[in-house]
């Protein structure tokens, strides 16, 4: 699904060029839960960055099923992102302005479905994740865990091929943190969907199956997990 | 998605309110001030407009070229008319129309008064409602004033008269005691937006100088209208106008030339050289300056939105970026923020239409104009409300929505969108500096425009205008001997200080210049004006003279009394010289016996005119009567009753000369408070944006603030730092609208003869002004900002 070839990123300041990511070349089928770990600074965000296309690698080709994306046009790009890609972000990022269940639905709008089916699937999230109670709530009336719960809602409404997670449970406590992961290990099990996270922890790793680690924008291991 | 999107517009409006206000507050008003002006621009635009063959329609105008420049009179020749009608056979149609005054009384009908009133008439010839299509309620437009003693009335005369306009057809009315003219016609009102305002019209030949031939003698009062055969184009004219002028105006020389032009229907309200009946003439270089000052009001309300989206663009890109990774295209965002902008807009105008209503009758009383703002009478109103709408959305929001919807998601999600993202600094500074540059042009003409006209208001003219008016008296033969008795009657009224019988009062717009000789010799330099009165004439308007002495008592032996101006212009070195020189002016030949100091006879636009008075032996009509200032209100009563008792079949009319006086200064007194109360709006406008963007950089910059607090500067230091690129900013406004205001300002004061000098201070005072309130706006913010405990902006790092 996903094939990353010599993929090479810099900064060049004054002259001087310092790495963020170098030839990091791997492939990523589709219903992998993969990964992506390492210390502060070795080129996580970055590589989870380009995979979701909001950066350009400055060298290196990337192919998304099986078409070239790097450059790609901001049609195509968009085209990508309504149909085939889900994100979820650390500080959740839901529209401030929105309800839990107008934010649940935007994407859907983007996507241009009908408004029957937009509100049978908002329906159906909120049921999924047990917030029908809270459908007109506003972010800030809900708790961190709530708040990444309609995160993801929001990112599976539009039934993604693929779920980009950036940290996910960065700002959660460890007991939300867990339901989190069950919840992306279910997702990945019974709905195929491929899931890429980057993390430090390493229990939230053991949820996937397929771990990268990156070190000074190499990558240094590629270790399946074994249940 | 709309309804979402709107929600979320609302929603974020109701977030930041402050901001949502100023930008709502700023653009209501600048729209209100652009409908103001854009409804009274269509008012002026509208004026005879509603003619059907308006496009065919001329006026046949005077012109003079003299050494001395040019003249022009809306009045033509009486012949002209029949002239025009033999030797151009490219009209269609030709009449001539008069205006006159006269005293129309009912006759008594049973069970109603009998009215008597004094009213301006009109004599046109038949032909003339063959040129202008009235709507006719009653009578057939192309029969009514075919005979003489016809006279024809539109509806609100025709229903004050008789009580009723269907029954005034058939009825009499008699003019000035003695013509009894029968009603053949009743014409629906016309609007006030009219060049010609009839109220009556008399058949042309009851006009008692229609027979008059001489072609010298021009007044305003006898306009002429042609309508030019369909097809034609009126320069195919021009060949045989020049033919036309050459034959009639066989008097004209080299230097001194009379000639005649056709002048458009549709230009008629807009040249004020040659006026019109209505008395109303609008220049179209003011109309342009209107809507200047209307585009310049807008453009200002729409910078202070522009500077406030983008600095606030900040706080809205993390749900740029969310939306974009979502799926959205970058038109899609801009579509969202375009429509929150005319969302912003629509409330905006809606508060300007409240506004509009509120300011409406202020202003159709400083323009003394019925302008409407009814949308059902004038869709046009409407239309330009839409426009306006979607003009200030285009204008105010699109830049920000471009800028927004350009955020890469990569950053935006991260916060990492810095306020230099949201257009820069530098824009919103440059911005910033052409709004204030337009702000300090206003204060800083409306600071000299001010002081221009207090300098008008208190020059001293020369001579006493304080406390006299002036009363009209009928000339009529049977009535003027009456004449002396009345002034030594009014001698009597207490209060009463002087009397003097006079044509014209010192300063009039009413002017007759002759050319003349001395001792015999013809002087063609230049033309003298007249003015007639007797001898008390000096002691009631207080001329003071220099030489001789003033008009000899008797009204048999006449005589002149010149001023300074008429003996520089005829280089007589002394005055003493000029006494007992023979003046001729017309066929009045008299002895120069008097030299009087100059006094402003027109308008302090115009230079001192070369002037002569003499008592003559001319018909007065008008009797000047100069009044104890403390007893003004009772002698008045007292004169009124006076001359209703002597002239009991006329009808009184008086005026103070004080408030003829202030009409020359109409259109000054209309662009002062024009000016006043724009150059206050756009302060307004300007000073809440500023206050915005303040808010704005001390909000983005309360963290530097802190850090700076921390490591040990003072309030004061704090707030200097904040306040310096405004202060700079106002500053170079300053120095940028210096020569745009001096330049302005110069032009508009090369306009008066009488002028005050261009000096420093109105500049300097625009800086103070500006710099003070741009200190205390930005200061009141700064400060609270340096105040703040740094520990609450720190924490949350």
């Amino acid at each position: 699904m996903i094939q990353l070839q010599n993929i090479e990123k810099y900064y060049a300041n004054k002259g001087v060029k310092s790495y963020i990511l170098r030839h990091v070349s791997t492939t990523i089928q589709q219903g992998e839960f993969v990964s992506i770990m390492g210390p502060s600074g070795a080129g996580k965000s970055t590589l989870l960055n380009i995979l979701g296309m909001l950066e350009e690698p400055t060298y290196g080709t990337y192919e998304f099923m099986g078409e070239n994306v790097v450059s790609l046009n901001e049609r195509k790009r968009i085209e990508l992102y309504r149909n085939h890609i889900g994100f979820v972000f650390q500080a959740y990022h839901l529209i401030d302005e929105m309800t839990v269940a107008e934010n649940i639905e935007a994407p859907l709008l983007y996507k241009k479905v009908g408004s029957a089916e937009r509100k049978s699937r908002v329906a159906e999230m909120l049921d999924r994740f047990n917030m029908v109670a809270k459908r007109d709530l506003f972010p800030n009336q809900l708790s961190g865990g709530q708040q990444q719960l309609v995160g993801i809602a929001r990112a599976l409404a539009a039934q993604p091929l693929i779920i980009l997670a950036d940290e996910p449970t960065g700002n959660l406590q460890s007991a939300q943190a867990l339901q989190i992961m069950e919840l992306f290990r279910k997702l990945n099990e019974e709905e195929n969907i491929t899931i890429i996270q980057v993390t430090h922890s390493e229990i939230n790793a053991g949820y996937g199956n397929r771990i990268l680690h990156l070190l000074d924008g190499v990558i240094s291991e590629d270790l399946q997990v074994v249940v | 998605m709309f309804k979402l999107n709107f929600k979320i517009a609302l929603r974020n409006l109701w977030k930041y309110k402050t901001y949502t206000f100023i930008n709502i507050a700023g653009l209501a008003i600048g729209m209100a001030s652009c409908i103001l002006i854009f409804i009274f621009i269509r008012y002026e635009l509208s004026f005879d407009d509603q003619f059907v063959k308006k496009d065919r329609i001329y006026r046949v105008v005077s012109n003079w070229t003299e050494i001395s420049g040019t003249d022009a009179s809306q009045g033509v020749p009486v012949p002209l008319a029949k002239a025009m009608r033999n030797d151009f056979p490219q009209l269609e149609k030709v009449a001539a129309i008069q205006s006159a005054h006269g005293i129309i009384s009912t006759t008594k009908h049973a069970g109603r008064p009998m009215i008597k009133e004094a009213i301006g008439v009109f004599y046109a010839e038949p032909d003339f409602f063959g040129i202008f299509n009235y709507t006719w309620l009653a009578g057939n437009p192309d029969q009514v004033l075919n005979e003489p003693n016809t006279v024809v009335l539109c509806e609100e005369k025709a229903t004050q008269y008789f009580g009723d306009w269907r029954k005034a057809v058939g009825q009499t009315l008699r003019f000035q005691h003695e013509t009894e003219l029968r009603v053949t016609g009743v014409f629906k009102d016309q609007g006030e937006n009219n060049s010609l305002n009839l109220p009556m019209v008399i058949s042309y030949a009851n006009y008692p100088g229609r027979k008059e031939d001489s072609w010298s003698h021009v007044a305003s009062s006898s306009e002429c209208y042609v309508l030019l055969k369909d097809g034609l184009h009126i320069d195919e004219l021009q060949g045989v106008l020049a033919a036309f002028n050459t034959k009639y105006h066989a008097k004209n020389t080299l230097t001194i030339r009379e000639y005649n032009t056709f002048q458009p229907l549709k230009e008629i309200h807009y040249d004020s050289r040659y006026g019109n009946f209505a008395g109303k003439t609008m220049e179209r270089k003011q109309i342009y300056g209107l809507s200047v000052i209307g585009i310049f009001l807008l453009l200002t309300a729409c910078i202070n939105f522009i500077n406030l989206a983008t600095a606030q663009a900040v706080n809205r890109s993390k749900e740029v970026g969310i939306r974009k990774v979502m799926g959205s295209g970058r038109k899609q965002l801009v579509l969202q923020f375009l429509g929150e902008t005319l969302t912003i807009s629509t409330a905006a105008l809606l508060i300007a239409c409240v506004l509009t209503e509120m300011a409406l009758p202020y202003m159709q009383n400083l323009f003394s104009e019925n302008i409407s703002f009814s949308m059902l009478e004038h869709p046009v109103i409407f239309v330009f409300l839409v426009g306006l709408v979607f003009l200030v959305s285009a204008l105010a929001g699109f830049y920000p929505a471009l800028i927004m919807s350009g955020f890469s998601p990569a950053l935006a999600i991260k916060n990492k969108v810095s306020s230099a993202a949201g257009g820069g600094m530098g824009l919103r500074r440059i911005l910033v500096v052409f709004q204030f540059t337009i702000t300090v042009v206003l204060i800083i003409c409306t600071l000299m425009i001010l002081k221009q006209m207090n300098y008008i208001r208190q020059k001293p003219l020369g001579f006493n205008p304080n406390a006299v008016a002036l009363v009209n008296i009928p000339a009529d033969s049977l009535n003027r001997l009456k004449q002396h008795n009345f002034k030594d009657r009014l001698l009597t009224i207490p209060g009463v200080k002087e009397v003097s019988f006079c044509d014209t009062p010192p300063s009039s717009g009413m002017v007759a210049e002759n050319r003349f000789s001395v001792n015999g010799i013809p002087v063609k330099d230049f033309q003298v004006r007249v003015m007639h009165g007797d001898r008390s004439y000096f002691e009631t308007f207080g001329l003071k003279m220099i030489a001789g002495q003033i008009l000899p008592k008797s009204d048999t032996a006449n005589a002149w009394v010149v001023n300074q101006t008429f003996l520089k212009k005829m280089n007589i070195a002394s005055p003493e010289l000029a006494l007992g020189k023979l003046l001729k002016v017309g066929d009045q030949n008299f002895r120069i016996v008097g030299v009087m100091k100059d006094f402003n006879d027109k308008s302090l636009h115009e230079e001192i005119s070369p002037l002569a008075i003499s008592s003559g032996q001319v018909e007065y009509y008008n009797v000047a009567v100069k009044m104890d200032q403390a007893k003004m209100v009772e002698s008045m009563k007292a004169v009124e009753h006076l001359w209703n008792s002597t002239f009991p079949d006329e009808v009184y009319d008086a005026m103070f000369v004080n408030d003829d006086l202030n009409h020359y200064y109409q259109t000054e007194i209309v662009m002062e408070t024009l000016f006043k109360n724009f150059s206050m709006i756009i302060i307004f406008i300007s000073f809440i944006g500023l206050f915005g963007l303040i808010s704005f950089v001390a909000s983005q910059r309360t963290r530097e603030v802190a850090i700076r607090k921390v490591l040990g500067a003072t309030n004061l230091e704090l707030v200097r730092l904040l306040n310096g690129s405004f202060l700079l900013m106002v500053f170079l406004a300053n120095l940028l609208a210096w020569p745009i205001a001096y330049l302005f300002i110069n032009r508009w004061l090369a306009g008066y003869a009488y002028r005050i000098n261009v000096s420093i201070w109105p500049f300097a005072i625009a800086m103070v002004v500006s710099m003070g309130i741009t200190l205390i706006t930005v200061s009141f913010r700064s400060f609270k900002a340096a105040k703040t405990n740094p520990i609450d902006a720190l924490k949350y790092e």
